[in-house]
């Protein structure tokens, strides 16, 4: 976990503040008047890195959102999987998925870009190969474990959509709508997280240590670094160089101290794209 | 009697030229505050004597920030009064909630005092300024719940339009940070009172192009959502880039 947590925020280190080309390809992300862009596009290289230009953003939050709606129309599927009391909660959580895959998508549309093909989703973890190794067993058939792996991605959702939030530099409405998502992600996650509770997992709405961690082979343990890894981090910054003096802050009126996992469960952690894209990268 | 934790020491310390917030002057109090502020002592006296209790956010990242705080002070006053005499009916399970809520905005509300003021030397509100909880039922479960509801889905419906704000990255990435926190609260205390209420369509849009995205509200919606708990004091914003 240690481990993975310090691989994890190696990963999220930021990248140079340099500016690539494709930086401002994307400037008008959005806005529909630009429908000149797809031939500049169309001669992208194929094997562009991340870089998290506002093309890069939309591109993996729909693919984020993809994954997720895939999960929840199969699993809505699935005859007895949900709970006749929460078909309804997954209902909601999957007509909001659709409304935030339409948005996205339309986005992309509006700037002349072309939309990624979504891929074939395999929630087993086996890309489709019969033979591969299963990673996630019983998605489709196990409601806990249904809701564990809905709780590690709608967690990933709040934290990708964080990282990309102001990354679409250009467009201010479209960042605003990615805020608006942001926030809708984190009810679903805080959702996920109480219903498990009611069914006896050690978890609460809100990453915490004192959750118990879900038990994924070392294979799948991308998800679980992309969901909740680095979320202990008890250093936060309101500048870039001077830790906030926690200790001087954190005296509560009569003198109580703050419960100890609060400190870090009062900050939400971004993630960085290539770790989104690595546990994203399970499903398809 | 103030609910917040702020500096008993108000009144005697100086408002910097950092001060976060303008009050203007009729009481004794206020008087030494704007004298404090680099206002000249030849200033003619007003005509008609400024409201005591009118408090101004001031302009750029630092109102922001004071707005920010008074949700924090809001949440924090709230979730105190909850663990210091909690609703008979309010469980156990419930009550170790709205302890790490009690937490997490205490954590919020010093962070940003510290934004505002990182030497800590100031007192950033009025000593008798309370949060003031008397219209909330408190006695009952369900009123625990809706005021909690209340407080945290103003809070989630604002700060979509409020990060933005911020020209100081660093500062609009840390909050960024707390805003989905208030969603994660918003959700469970939503789901506490009405199960399966999270992210309900009166909070989420449900049809047009903004569909499946939260519902938002200005910061000048939401003070004058929390005017009455804020009275007598009267908190306003009409500065950019609040005010926009």
């Amino acid at each position: 976990m240690k481990l993975i947590s310090l691989l994890d925020r190696l990963a999220a280190a930021p990248a140079a503040p340099t500016a690539t080309p494709r930086r401002n390809l994307l400037g008008q992300l959005g806005r529909a008047a630009l429908a000149a862009l797809p031939a500049g596009l169309a001669a992208l290289p194929a094997a562009a890195s991340p870089k998290d230009t506002p093309f890069d953003a939309v591109a993996q939050l729909l693919l984020l959102e993809r994954v997720q709606l895939a999960l929840y129309t199969q699993a809505l599927a699935v005859s007895g999987l949900v709970p006749a009391a929460q078909v309804a909660d997954f209902q909601r959580i999957r007509r909001h998925q659709t409304q935030h895959e339409a948005f996205l998508t339309q986005a992309l549309q509006n700037a002349g870009a072309a939309v990624p093909t979504a891929p074939a989703f395999d929630f087993s973890g086996r890309h489709g190969v019969a033979t591969n190794p299963v990673l996630f067993p019983n998605v489709l058939s196990n409601y806990d474990d249904f809701l564990a792996l809905a709780q590690q991605l709608e967690d990933l959702g709040v934290r990708l959509y964080k990282t990309q939030a102001f990354a679409i530099t250009t467009d201010s409405q479209l960042a605003r709508a990615v805020l608006r998502i942001h926030a809708v992600e984190a009810e679903h996650a805080a959702h996920v997280r109480g219903l498990r509770r009611g069914r006896g997992a050690v978890v609460k709405n809100w990453p915490s240590e004192a959750d118990a961690p879900i038990v994924r082979p070392a294979a799948a343990q991308a998800l679980t670094a992309a969901a909740t890894g680095g979320e202990e981090n008890p250093t936060q910054n309101l500048t870039l160089t001077v830790p906030i003096p926690f200790g001087t802050l954190l005296l509560i009126r009569d003198g109580t101290a703050i419960h100890d996992p609060a400190l870090a469960e009062a900050f939400d952690e971004p993630v960085s794209s290539a770790t989104a894209l690595a546990a994203l990268a399970l499903f398809s | 009697m103030s609910e917040h934790s702020l500096s008993p020491n108000w009144r005697a310390q100086p408002l910097g030229r950092r001060g976060f917030l303008r009050v203007s002057a009729a009481s004794a109090a206020t008087v030494a505050i704007v004298a404090t502020t680099g206002c000249s002592t030849s200033t003619p006296t007003p005509v008609i004597p400024p409201d005591p209790h009118l408090i101004t956010l001031v302009a750029g990242d630092q109102g922001l920030l004071s707005f920010a705080y008074l949700l924090a002070v809001a949440q924090a006053t709230l979730y105190q009064k909850v663990i210091d005499s909690p609703a008979s009916d309010l469980s156990v399970a419930e009550r170790a909630i709205f302890t790490d809520m009690r937490d997490h905005e205490v954590v919020h509300r010093q962070v940003l005092r510290y934004a505002i003021n990182p030497d800590l030397t100031l007192a950033l509100l009025p000593t008798d300024f309370a949060f003031n909880l008397a219209s909330f039922n408190l006695g009952t479960r369900a009123g625990v719940l809706a005021a909690a509801q209340q407080l945290e889905d103003l809070v989630v419906a604002v700060y979509p339009l409020l990060l933005p704000l911020f020209t100081n990255g660093t500062q609009r990435a840390l909050f960024l940070k707390t805003s989905s926190v208030h969603a994660r609260h918003a959700a469970t205390v939503r789901d506490l009172l009405t199960p399966g209420s999270f992210a309900n369509d009166d909070v989420v849009e449900n049809a047009g192009q903004l569909a499946g995205q939260v519902r938002t509200k200005t910061p000048t919606e939401v003070l004058v959502a929390l005017a009455p708990y804020f009275a007598p004091y009267v908190i306003t914003a009409p500065n950019a880039p609040l005010a926009v």
